[in-house]
């Protein structure tokens, strides 16, 4: 008795006499298949959920689905599934995108006979497996390449503490006063270690790019005020060098959706890499603008009046470990690392970049980052027949530090509240929202709920429960929690998304003007909410939104003497 | 007015020695453990006003010193600054569960470090500089 389990293979055909024939083959070439045909894509689909077959065999048309897109949908359902085609046509221009796609192969109908056949589908299933295999072993290489770069980081950031500590208690004088030329000197030194410091992140952001680790978390930001910080830190740095460096942003950009962290450091880079090449007299300008073309996303560039990107280099500078080879710059090259670093951040917001140069002219980098939309955000919630449910609630969680105990890492404390409303909710029924902040005062943090009354007070409980669980958050800060109900938004309210971000909107200034929120903060918040609805008055797709937040202190600088200009070095 | 005592933690003799310089030029008073097991016998003894905390440390390494400190009713309210040159993306989420109250990464900014120093010392407000006598 064969103790082997029987392959299992999903047939997926709507022509009745194919299905059996490619069975009959099927039997012919093997005893221990065991064939499952269905003939419609749906439900092979859902086959396909309920049991991981050996292979697919897939006819291109059915009647839910035809063509490339018969075999995407599935390849993109089980990617790690072998597919074989069995089609009616004999398309090698089909066959050959079905190949580069995924599929394992392509075979014409009527074409074969019951020994091909089980040969196409053995070497189908190899092929597939080998290629897991190796993707399976380039991910783990990807993954003890990071760990191994995280622990030699480590390593070298220990000594380099300590060339960074002393350095600067020698030039902070907590050692006696040092002659004006030594001070030179061990700026110089400080400098270095700065450069190798940033060594040691590019190579560790490099590598979490290659292995999809780099993590972004999207906030809801006023691009303006985070531009901002990323010159304020360079200003010193262009002043040096003689250079002017400017910002412009266009009046009346709504809020968007980004890590400000990330944006500053994309910013930083990119700017400190027009500084670099910029000779001194030139002008680098930072720019915000919105897209003539594409009104879903706002435009930020870096132009700056150096020696240009040659036509050739366009597209390599955004490489790992692109070096212009004609630099002839004194300054000492960095690893190549920056741009591409850059370009994976610009990606993992959903954005894209790109350089214009002119040689002798200058260059100008430009990339760009989705802007806030409420419709986005609040689709899962949204009913098969494009409305929102019925039955709305607007929870609002206000938290206010406690003040004995100061603001040290604010940050935490809202992601650990972000956390908490994460596992509050039911994803497939209620969005968290952006938080909204004061400058020191509460942070604001609201939730759409698909509840009715009941429901509501169940989330409030669980809510307030989790928030009376977690201890160390209780010691840091007070928590108010409200729930507003939204007027429904039946079929008939057009548009709905319209309706619902009025009502945010207004239940956030009641709120904001009667809590903590510093009014100056809120007041300029909401005046961007009013543009952003004001911009597109008639559209579903308003960019308008209910919160953005003044971005505190994340200049990510580790390094600089003690309260002299720290940021100039990066 | 009495000066704030800070308690270094970290087996790295130069570290310490120039934390120790940093802190002391900017008047706070410290003491140091140099492991775990110290870092904890020294809590007790000094009762610091804050703890100035490594990671990678013998007997005992700053997870475990952080939960020792959690589990112990008078050491539990010392708030504690974590800094280390482990990476963030792996250990930040997890040692401030773990109850620290900030997280550097060697090497850190004096600036900044100092900044939140005085933060964590001042009862008043953050960004006053009341406590901050340098």
């Amino acid at each position: 008795m064969d103790l082997k389990p029987a392959a299992h293979v999903l047939l997926i055909e709507d022509n009745p006499g194919d299905a059996d024939l490619i069975r009959l083959r099927l039997v012919e070439a093997s005893a221990d298949l065991e064939v499952a045909c269905v003939s419609r894509l749906s439900s092979g689909l859902q086959s396909l959920a309920e049991k991981t077959p050996a292979v697919v065999l897939l006819d291109l048309n059915l009647p839910d689905s035809h063509g490339a897109d018969t075999f995407r949908t599935v390849l993109k359902k089980a990617p790690t599934v072998p597919i074989v085609v069995l089609s009616g046509l004999e398309d090698e221009t089909l066959a050959t995108k079905a190949v580069h796609q995924g599929v394992q192969d392509y075979l014409v109908k009527g074409n074969f006979d019951s020994k091909q056949l089980a040969r196409a589908i053995r070497y189908a299933i190899e092929r597939q497996a080998l290629l897991m295999s190796l993707d399976m072993s380039r991910k783990q290489q990807l993954q003890f390449k990071d760990e191994f770069l995280s622990h030699v980081s480590h390593e070298l950031r220990t000594p380099l503490s300590s060339i960074h500590q002393f350095v600067t208690i020698l030039l902070d004088g907590l050692a006696g006063e040092i002659p004006a030329e030594q001070r030179e000197h061990l700026g110089t030194v400080l400098g270095s270690a700065n450069q190798l410091l940033t060594m040691i992140d590019d190579l560790l952001e490099a590598t979490r790019a290659e292995s999809g680790k780099l993590r972004v978390e999207v906030r809801c930001i006023a691009i303006g005020d985070v531009l901002q910080q990323a010159v304020n830190m360079l200003q010193v740095t262009a002043t040096e060098k003689h250079i002017s460096l400017e910002l412009k942003v266009e009046a009346g950009i709504p809020l968007v959706s980004a890590d400000p962290e990330r944006v500053i450091q994309i910013l930083i880079n990119l700017i400190d890499n027009a500084l670099k090449f910029t000779p001194p007299g030139g002008a680098v300008i930072v720019r915000a603008s919105l897209m003539v073309k594409d009104s879903d996303h706002v435009c930020i560039s870096v132009s700056d009046t150096g020696r240009g990107v040659s036509p050739e280099s366009k597209h390599l500078i955004f490489e790992r470990l692109y070096q212009d080879p004609k630099s002839s710059d004194s300054s000492r090259k960095g690893l190549g690392l920056g741009l591409y670093i850059v370009q994976e951040l610009v990606k993992l917001h959903g954005g894209r970049i790109w350089v214009e140069s002119q040689i002798g002219r200058g260059s100008a980098f430009s990339f760009t980052l989705p802007l806030f939309s409420l419709s986005k955000l609040l689709a899962p919630i949204v009913t098969p027949s494009g409305t929102l449910p019925d039955a709305l609630v607007l929870v609002t969680v206000e938290v206010t530090p406690k003040p004995r105990n100061g603001l040290p890492q604010w940050n935490n404390v809202r992601q650990q509240c972000m956390d908490i409303l994460r596992n509050c909710v039911n994803p497939d029924k209620d969005i968290v929202l952006p938080a909204l902040s004061g400058d020191s005062g509460s942070e604001v943090f609201m939730v759409v709920a698909s509840a009715d009354e009941h429901g509501a007070n169940i989330l409030l409980k669980r809510i307030s429960g989790q928030f009376e669980r977690c201890f160390d958050l209780q010691s840091r800060v007070s928590v108010r929690i409200f729930a507003d109900r939204l007027a429904s938004c039946g079929p008939d309210t057009e548009p709905p998304m319209a309706q619902l971000e009025q009502q945010l909107a207004s239940a956030v200034t009641r709120l904001t003007s009667a809590s903590a929120v510093q009014p100056a903060i809120a007041k300029r918040e909401f005046e961007m909410i009013l543009s952003g609805l004001a911009a597109k008055p008639e559209t579903v797709n308003s960019k308008s939104i209910v919160t953005a937040e003044p971005i505190k202190s994340p200049a990510p600088t580790k390094r600089g003497t003690n309260g002299a200009a720290q940021n100039t070095d990066r | 007015m009495e000066q704030p005592k800070i308690l270094i933690v970290d087996d790295d003799p130069e570290l310490r020695r120039g934390l120790n310089l940093r802190l002391r030029a900017n008047h706070y008073d410290t003491a140091y453990a140099t492991d775990g097991v110290s870092a904890m016998a020294m809590a007790q003894k000094e009762k610091p006003d804050l703890i100035i905390l490594d990671i990678g440390l013998p007997a005992g390494d700053g997870y475990v010193v952080l939960d020792r400190l959690q589990e112990n009713a008078t050491l539990s309210c010392i708030p504690v600054i974590v800094l280390t040159a482990r990476d963030p993306q792996y250990n930040k989420d997890r040692i401030m569960r773990a109850g620290a109250t900030a997280f550097f990464q060697k090497p850190a900014d004096n600036f900044e470090l100092l900044g939140a120093i005085r933060s964590v010392l001042n009862p008043r407000w953050p960004g006053t500089a009341a406590a901050a006598p340098s």
